[in-house]
């Protein structure tokens, strides 16, 4: 599908791009990262109880910090000032319930690429089929199928996802792990998880923005002089559509999906932040989970919240790069 | 088309679209898990009562009647009664409503306050280091996500600095600014103030990254326009030129682009009053979604939906009064 022509400015834009370059290699790292979990992990990501002799969660290295203790001294039990230092055993540290923090941020990369890639394929597969064939046949057909889209527009992605999760439930799909199950990785959870009312939702909640940018590519195809003459020559609507517009829709639906795995990966975060999720191996969720302690454990919020941000940002420059590659018409805006 | 008929057209099709509102929501609340009388009567009371309860929210009716006396309902302002608190769901919606107002209005301020002079100087000021910090700037500014940089606020700001309570609203903007009026008593709009500073910086900082984004790359393009080289050539300071008529061209797709976001406005407004506990329309929304209470939650969904389709016409309206082209397509 992709040309030499192609290929050849998706290369000149990425030499040229130092944006581009960040974004491929951090991505590149987060999808190592999430792919291997079990094997770079330092401890099971559920496994509780790593405190200190005083029951103090560890900072991360570099990081030390002062709490109370309790000691028995002559009036019973006293208060007494307490410095946890960290250790090399809990890089990242461990949270309220004494998890290692990098552990579980190796495991919620899992969380966050599943969703997002499985979550935009699904809204991609409903979305772009059903703009095309809007856009294609126009009239009385389109109008009616946008209606249909102006009506899931009417409602905001995340008002409108934990509504849908409030109708469906909170579940989980269990995803046999092939590194754990090689035995490459004692110890580890066997299973990767996989939220899936959350990832179905994603997909329901988004598919009317593949929906409106294929139709308005069906819309400007559908008049060109090759698809009149395929029509003319003898061929169905299907096959119009399969072979001349769905082909030629294809590199600004390319370019939205890069967005959409940021937007989706955003939005997954905010619902396991709300406590939607139905796991607990998210980023979003650990962020929920230390805003009780932010005054002592700093680091519980803050961490997940710069592995979601490196993700986004990386996946939107490579959706800049795409963008500028692919459409020479627009000017970019990453520009560095 | 004339913009008479355009406008009915357009409110035509928002009618429809809030019927959809409408239809969907109560949709989702027939297929719901859970029987809405555990919610108001304890569960262990005796099937007599329960039955009882259950005739007097007209939930024993057929759907296609409920349904259809729901939307009458809807027609004169009655959305019914809370399972939880009992209270009428209208009122519920209505008396949150100032809340996430002022939270959105300052939130928009404070994006257009700060991201139009950063992507004018940006776009005119291109490949120097202030343009880099700004799209810097920005491509952080969407990537992050909005409760997160709340959370961070708060500790920064809030825990370690104390400049800035953490939470809740003590106060409305009407209260505070009618308390100034009668009585000259300053205290209350600051208290205000205080507590507003925080969340309107979170839900402020995605839009204030994507309107400099939308400005440096609108004025770029403009800027390369022969009829900027022309006022240039006649002399025009260039900071008239830059303001007075690169930037108005460049608004009209800034406009656009921000009608299209609404909807992140308003899902992140719920997502920001979470984080600050914020008596909103988010946090009623996210409660009683806890709870189940399904009136409450289609209340506050219908009454979204309202809005934003009242807020597209009026959009859409002044767009085609501006720019009369749109009216033909």
């Amino acid at each position: 599908m992709i040309s030499d022509r192609l290929k050849s400015s998706l290369k000149r834009e990425f030499d040229q791009s130092l944006m581009a370059k960040l974004g491929l290699s951090i991505a590149l790292v987060i999808i190592l990262v999430a792919t291997f979990a079990p094997i770079l992990a330092t401890h099971h990501p559920g496994q509780t109880g790593h405190f200190d002799e005083e029951g103090s969660s560890y900072p991360p290295i570099g990081f030390d910090y002062q709490t109370h203790a309790w000691e028995d001294g002559d009036d019973g039990r006293e208060r007494i000032p307490h410095t946890v230092q960290p250790t090399s055993e809990h890089v990242l540290g461990t949270n309220n319930l004494g998890q290692d923090v990098y552990s579980r941020m190796l495991f919620g990369a899992r969380t966050s690429l599943l969703v997002g890639l499985i979550g935009t394929g699904l809204a991609a597969a409903f979305g772009v089929p059903f703009g095309l064939v809007a856009g294609y046949f126009g009239g009385r057909t389109d109008d009616s199928m946008m209606r249909v889209a102006d009506i899931m527009l009417a409602f905001p992605s995340l008002v409108l996802a934990i509504a849908l999760i409030g109708v469906f439930g909170r579940s989980v799909q269990y995803i046999p792990d092939p590194i754990v199950m090689a035995g490459f990785a004692e110890g580890m959870p066997e299973y990767a998880v996989l939220p899936g009312t959350v990832t179905l939702v994603v997909a329901l909640v988004n598919w009317v923005w593949f929906a409106r940018v294929a139709r308005g590519e069906a819309l400007a195809i559908r008049n060109e002089e090759y698809v009149k003459a395929a029509r003319s020559l003898g061929a169905s609507n299907w096959t119009v559509l399969r072979k001349h517009v769905l082909p030629n829709s294809l590199t600004p639906i390319i370019v939205l999906a890069t967005i959409q795995v940021a937007a989706i990966i955003l939005l997954e975060s905010s619902l396991s932040y709300l406590g939607f999720s139905g796991t607990t191996l998210s980023w979003g969720y650990e962020i929920s989970q230390g805003q009780d302690y932010l005054r002592t454990a700093w680091w519980i919020s803050t961490i997940p919240g710069v592995a979601i941000v490196l993700a986004v940002i990386s996946i939107n420059l490579l959706g800049d790069w795409l963008r500028d590659a692919l459409d020479p018409n627009i000017e970019g805006e990453g520009g560095v | 088309m004339s913009l008479a008929k355009f406008l009915i057209k357009r409110t035509l099709q928002g009618i429809f679209v809030v019927w959809g509102v409408v239809t969907i929501t109560f949709g989702l609340r027939a297929i719901a898990p859970g029987d809405p009388v555990d919610l108001i009567v304890d569960p262990a009371t005796s099937p007599e009562i329960r039955q009882q309860v259950r005739e007097e929210m007209g939930l024993d009716q057929p759907l296609l009647i409920q349904y259809i006396e729901y939307l009458q309902g809807i027609l004169v302002g009655d959305l019914g009664f809370s399972y939880q608190s009992r209270r009428d769901v209208t009122t519920m919606v209505i008396e949150r409503v100032p809340a996430t107002l002022e939270l959105a209005i300052a939130a928009t301020i404070v994006a257009i306050v700060i991201a139009i002079p950063l992507g004018v100087i940006s776009a005119t000021r291109r490949h120097e280091p202030s343009d880099y910090g700004a799209t810097m700037f920005s491509l952080v500014g969407i990537s992050t996500p909005n409760f997160w940089l709340g959370i961070m606020l708060i500790l920064v700001l809030s825990v370690q600095f104390g400049l800035f309570p953490v939470s809740e609203r003590p106060v409305g903007f009407v209260e505070a600014v009618t308390v100034l009026v009668t009585t000259g008593y300053f205290n209350d709009l600051i208290t205000w103030f205080r507590h507003m500073t925080l969340p309107a910086l979170t839900l402020g900082t995605y839009f204030t990254a994507l309107i400099t984004r939308l400005t440096r790359s609108g004025m770029v393009d403009e800027l390369g326009k022969p009829y900027v080289t022309a006022t240039e050539a006649k002399g025009l300071p260039s900071v008239l030129i830059r303001y007075k008529h690169v930037l108005r061209n460049t608004m009209i797709p800034i406009i656009t682009v921000l009608g299209l976001q609404l909807g992140t406005l308003i899902g992140g407004a719920v997502i920001t009053e979470w984080v600050f506990d914020w008596p909103g329309l988010g946090t009623r929304l996210i409660n009683a979604l806890y709870a189940g209470d399904w009136p409450v939650i289609q209340g506050v969904l219908i009454f979204i939906g309202i809005g934003f389709v009242v807020i597209n016409i009026v959009v859409d309206s002044l767009y085609a009064y501006l720019n009369p082209r749109v009216v033909d397509e």
